[in-house]
């Protein structure tokens, strides 16, 4: 039974840090984007192509090997779970 | 009123700081001397600090327990500095199972073994560091509860808490990526939002403003008035 809740419980946490990093990590990319824009265009540029240059850099990011990084959030805990219960149990 | 709102704001960190001592791994160097098996009858007292009933088994708040009763080295400052005086010290041997404390131990009887093999009683002293978590409390009979056992060659032996380090190191890691997170959440949707606010509170600020100079006489007051329902 706890193994039951703790599966259940640590997914739920799971669930809830991913999708925490996935926005935070989306929020920063398009800041990058935007900051690069203004960089390239100190006069603001074009508001048109802003949009189109910020939108496929988005795109990019959300095909890219970045994000797919987020994916540890379910990986890594199970990893320590059983690495504590590996040394806890076989000494 | 000051002394409160002090009080309130120190509470938490004594509490976190409770918490963590008394979850967080400890390393004692000890001679183990015996161990027992006791019933007890546990309380509303000491029912927190001891573990849950075995997986699949009925909660009881009477059950044998096993003990370990040793001869550690005394330290100061949670173990970083050992004393040269020694003094006895009973632990229990239970497991946590899969929920709390996070340790997953489901040795107990294996480490009940270990420590009857590695008992001083056996033979010549054999000095082992025990790793535990948990408080000793005479008055609640509250025992902290052993994780592992590891033989080692004297008292004078160095232990370093990998464990912890790793911890604190993940405890910092985690509040300042938190803190980033909500600095970007604050930076990105909360304050242009807020600005937003503002204007929408200047625009009707002028027009109060716009208003009052207008204002002069019934005339120009009736005015005024009419004045505010024009769209600027």
């Amino acid at each position: 039974m706890g193994f039951i809740r703790l599966v259940v419980l640590g997914f739920i946490a799971m669930t809830i840090v991913y999708f925490a990093v996935s926005i935070y990590s989306r929020s920063i990319r398009r800041e990058k984007l935007e900051d690069a824009w203004d960089e390239d265009h100190p006069d603001g540029g074009d508001m048109a192509a802003r949009d189109t240059y910020i939108e496929q850099g988005m795109v990019e990011y959300e095909n890219g090997f970045r994000k797919k990084l987020i994916w540890l959030v379910y990986v890594v805990p199970p990893v320590i779970v059983a690495t504590i219960w590996y040394v806890t149990n076989t000494q | 009123m000051k002394k409160i709102l002090l009080v309130l704001k120190v509470l938490p960190f004594l509490f976190v700081f409770g918490l963590l001592h008394y979850v967080l791994p400890q390393h004692d160097i000890a001679k183990i001397t015996s161990t027992t098996e006791i019933e007890q009858n546990l309380s509303w007292a000491n029912r927190l600090f001891y573990a849950q009933a075995d997986s699949g088994n009925v909660a009881s708040d009477k059950r044998y327990v096993r003990f370990i009763n040793a001869e550690r080295r005394k330290s100061w400052l949670f173990g970083f500095f050992p004393r040269d005086s020694y003094g006895v010290m009973v632990y229990r041997n239970e497991d946590t199972g899969w929920i709390w404390p996070p340790y997953f131990k489901f040795d107990t009887s294996d480490l009940q073994a270990e420590a009857d093999a590695a008992s001083s009683l056996t033979g010549e002293e054999q000095w082992v560091v025990i790793t535990h978590y948990g408080w000793r409390n005479k008055f609640f009979s509250v025992y902290p509860n052993v994780v592992g056992i590891r033989e080692v060659s004297g008292p004078d032996v160095t232990v370093i808490p990998w464990f912890n380090i790793f911890f604190f190191i993940f405890l910092a890691v985690a509040y300042f990526f938190i803190r980033a997170m909500w600095r970007q959440f604050r930076e990105r949707s909360v304050d242009p939002l807020l600005e937003d606010a503002g204007e929408v509170w200047d625009k009707v600020d002028d027009h109060a403003d716009a208003a009052s100079e207008k204002a002069r006489g019934i005339w120009g007051r009736f005015m005024a008035w009419l004045a505010t329902w024009r769209k600027k």
